[in-house]
C-alpha cells in the first residue's frame, strides 16, 4: 500500500491538535491547498490567516504572533518561505521567538522545475543561531516531529517534501533530537540519510551488503540543527568511511555541516551524494534523481572509492 | 510668583531634555543616528508619557499597548525615552553601543527594559505590527499596536505587503505613524525614491489617513486620540517633521543622518537646546 504524502499528513494532524494546541494559529502565502492547510482553514477559520503571496509579511506576522503568547505555523513553498522572508526569518532567529517554519516542496520538486526546487534552503537556515531544523525521513518520524516541534520554545524549520517518503521507522518510534536515529546498524561503511537520503539508503542497502560482503550501517539524520556531536561521532568510530545523501546543493549543505565535524574530531574518508551546484529542473522525480546522481548506483560507486575497490 | 508650568510646556521641557540625553548617547559613542533620533523623539515620547497603556514596573503587563520603533535607528530617542519613563537607569544611556551594553546601536528585544523585538533591519516593524494586532483581536484585548516607520523606510516593498495586510483584516487596533521628515541617508525622500502623494498611497491600500505638524505636541496628541476612534480600519499618522530638529545644524540635512557630532559642534548643540529649555521656563 503506498503511503499518504506527507503534506497530507501535515495538514491533518493540525486539524487533529487543534484542541490541544489553543494559542496555534496557521498562516499561509496563498498555498493553502498545496501544502494541505487549508483542511485546517476549513475547519478553524479564525485560527487560520492567509497572507496572500507575501512571504515576508507572513513571517514578519508571525513573529507578531509570537510575541504576543500564540504559537504560529508558517506555512509555504521551502523555495519561497526560506528564500524571500530570510532576513524575516534571521530576526525571528536573533530574537529567539516561538515560530514554526513547515514547509512543503523541499528539494527537487518534480515538473514545476528549478524555479521551485528548494536546493538551498538548508543552508539558508542552518546558518541562523538559534534555529532548529528537522527533515523527517517518513510519516512516522513526521508525526513525532510535528509533536516535538510544538512542545519545545523556539524558532523551527521543517522541511517536507511534495511527495511521499516509504516508510523506515517502526510505529512504535520516537523522535529526540539528542538521539542518533540507527534505521540499520552494521560495521563498514556508514551511511548519513538526510530526508529522502535516508529512504535511499534503506532500498538500496541490501543489495550493497551482499555485492561486497560488507555490513552498512544507516543513520537517518533528521535533526540537522541541533545535532547532538558526541552522539553522533560515537555511532561513526569503527567506520572505514561514510556516505552522505543529501537533497539540496553540495554547496553548504548538511554535508559540508558534517564534514567539517567529522574532520575535526573524528577524520575519516566522507563522499556527499547531493546536487552539484545546480538549480534542478522539471521532470519526474525519478528521472531527476537519477539525472543528479541521487542513486544506488552512486551509492555503490562511493562505497567501491572508500574501499578501493577497482571494479 | 512662579507660574505653574501647563502640562504642554512640562512635555516640551522634558522632551529638550532627552534630546540632551540622545546628543550625549551619541557624542561619546562617536556613532549612531542623530537626525532621525531628534525628528521622531517627540512621538516616542507622548505614546510613553501620555497615551500608552503600559506598566513599566510591569514591562510584560498582558494587556499592555504595544510600541514598535520600526526605524530601529532611532535607537537612542527610544532609550532616552525608556530611561524617562522607568525602563532604564540613566546611567546606562551612556554605555550606548558600547562593548557588552545592553543598549545597541539598534534596539534588541529586552523584555526587562519594555523592548518588545528587535528593529533596526527596515521595513520589518509593520509586519510584524499586523501580527501583534491579529493576536490581540483573537485573544479579544483592547489594546492599541503602535508602529513607527521612517519614511526613508518605505521603500521597502515588505511596508506595503503589510499595509495591504492590515486593511485586509481591518486592524483598528493597528496605528502606524510616519516621521516624514523627508530626509534619509542618501539625501531627500523624493530624490532618492519619490514617496508623494504619500497620503494617497496609503488611502489606497484602505488606510485611514491623519497627517499632522508632528513639531506640535498637542497635534500629535489630538491626531493620536482620533485614530484610536476609527473602526474597521488601521490609521497611519503622516507626521511632518524636521530631521535633526532643534539643533540648528543638523535640521533639513542628511550630513547627520548616521554621523555623530564632534566635541564642538556637541557643546554648540547642547548650548542651542538649553537656550531654548531657559526661554520656555521663563516664559
Amino acid at each position: 500500500m503506498s503511503e499518504i504524502p506527507m503534506r497530507d499528513i501535515f495538514g491533518n494532524f493540525l486539524v487533529e491538535n487543534a484542541e490541544n494546541y489553543k494559542n496555534m494559529v496557521v498562516l499561509n502565502s496563498d498555498l493553502s491547498l498545496s501544502t494541505k492547510t487549508d483542511i485546517f482553514a476549513q475547519k478553524y477559520p479564525k485560527r487560520f490567516f492567509n497572507f496572500g503571496i507575501a512571504e515576508q509579511n507572513m513571517v514578519g506576522a508571525a513573529m507578531g504572533f509570537a510575541i504576543s503568547g500564540i504559537i504560529p505555523i508558517v506555512s509555504g513553498f521551502s523555495l519561497f518561505t526560506t528564500g524571500r522572508a530570510w532576513d524575516f526569518i534571521r530576526l525571528a532567529c536573533h530574537d529567539n521567538l516561538n515560530i514554526k517554519i513547515i514547509t512543503t516542496h523541499g528539494g527537487l520538486v518534480g515538473g514545476d522545475g528549478s524555479t521551485h526546487s528548494a536546493l538551498e534552503d538548508l543552508s539558508l537556515m542552518s546558518s541562523l543561531p538559534n534555529m532548529k531544523i528537522i527533515i523527517p525521513a517518513d510519516n512516522i518520524e513526521l508525526i513525532e516531529v510535528l509533536k516535538y516541534t510544538l512542545n519545545i520554545e523556539g524558532p523551527f524549520y521543517i522541511r517536507l517534501p511534495r511527495g511521499v517518503f516509504q516508510k523506515i521507522h517502526k510505529p512504535n518510534y520516537k523522535f529526540h533530537p539528542d538521539k542518533i536515529d540507527i534505521i540499520k546498524d552494521g560495521n563498514d561503511i556508514c551511511i548519513i540519510g538526510i530526508g529522502y537520503g535516508s529512504n535511499l539508503a534503506y532500498q538500496s542497502v541490501l543489495n550493497l551488503e551482499r555485492k561486497f560482503d560488507i555490513s552498512i550501517k544507516i543513520i537517518n539524520l533528521s535533526s540537522i540543527k541541533p545535532i547532538h556531536i558526541e552522539n553522533f561521532i560515537s555511532e561513526i568510530k569503527q567506520h572505514k568511511g561514510l556516505i552522505i545523501i543529501e537533497e539540496h546543493n553540495i554547496y553548504c549543505g548538511i554535508g559540508s555541516i558534517i564534514a567539517r565535524i567529522v574532520s575535526e574530531i573524528y577524520p575519516k574518508p566522507i563522499r556527499i551524494l547531493g546536487i552539484k551546484d545546480d538549480f534542478g529542473q522539471s521532470g519526474r522525480r525519478d528521472v531527476l534523481l537519477n539525472y543528479f546522481g541521487i542513486n544506488n548506483v552512486n551509492i555503490e560507486n562511493k562505497i567501491k572509492e572508500i574501499l578501493n575497490i577497482s571494479k | 510668583m512662579e507660574t505653574p508650568i501647563s502640562e504642554e510646556k512640562e512635555f516640551l521641557t522634558e522632551i529638550l531634555e532627552i534630546k540632551k540625553d540622545i546628543l550625549k548617547m551619541i557624542w561619546l559613542a562617536q556613532s549612531g543616528h542623530p537626525g532621525g533620533s531628534l525628528s521622531c523623539v517627540n512621538l516616542i515620547y507622548i505614546l510613553y508619557k501620555k497615551l500608552m497603556n503600559i506598566d513599566f514596573k510591569n514591562p510584560n503587563w498582558k494587556n499592555r499597548d504595544i510600541f514598535i520603533l520600526s526605524k530601529g535607528h532611532a535607537a537612542p530617542a527610544y532609550y532616552a525615552v525608556l530611561s524617562k519613563i522607568g525602563y532604564i537607569k540613566r546611567e546606562d544611556l551612556f554605555s550606548l553601543r558600547k562593548f557588552g551594553s545592553i543598549l545597541q546601536g539598534h534596539p534588541v528585544k529586552n523584555e526587562k527594559i519594555g523592548i518588545e523585538i528587535s528593529t533596526g533591519a527596515l521595513g520589518m516593524g509593520l509586519s510584524i505590527g499586523v501580527g501583534c494586532a491579529l493576536a490581540s483581536k483573537l485573544k479579544e484585548k483592547n489594546n492599541h499596536i503602535y508602529v513607527i516607520l521612517g519614511d526613508g523606510e518605505l521603500n521597502e516593498g515588505a511596508i506595503w505587503e503589510a499595509a495591504m495586510a492590515a486593511s485586509h483584516y481591518k486592524l483598528d487596533n493597528l496605528i502606524a505613524i510616519v516621521d516624514r521628515n523627508g530626509i534619509q541617508s542618501d539625501g531627500s525622500t523624493e530624490e532618492i525614491m519619490a514617496l508623494e502623494p504619500l497620503a494617497d498611497k496609503w488611502k489606497a491600500f484602505g488606510w485611514e489617513v491623519i497627517e499632522i505638524d508632528g513639531s506640535n505636541i498637542i497635534e500629535i496628541i489630538n491626531g493620536i486620540k482620533k485614530s484610536k476612534e476609527i473602526i474597521r480600519k488601521p490609521t497611519v499618522i503622516i507626521s511632518y517633521l524636521i530631521k535633526g530638529s532643534d539643533v540648528s545644524f543638523m535640521e533639513h540635512t542628511q550630513k547627520y543622518h548616521g554621523r555623530p557630532p564632534n566635541k564642538d559642534e556637541y557643546d554648540i548643540a547642547i548650548n542651542e537646546i538649553d537656550k531654548q529649555i531657559n526661554k520656555l521656563l521663563g516664559e
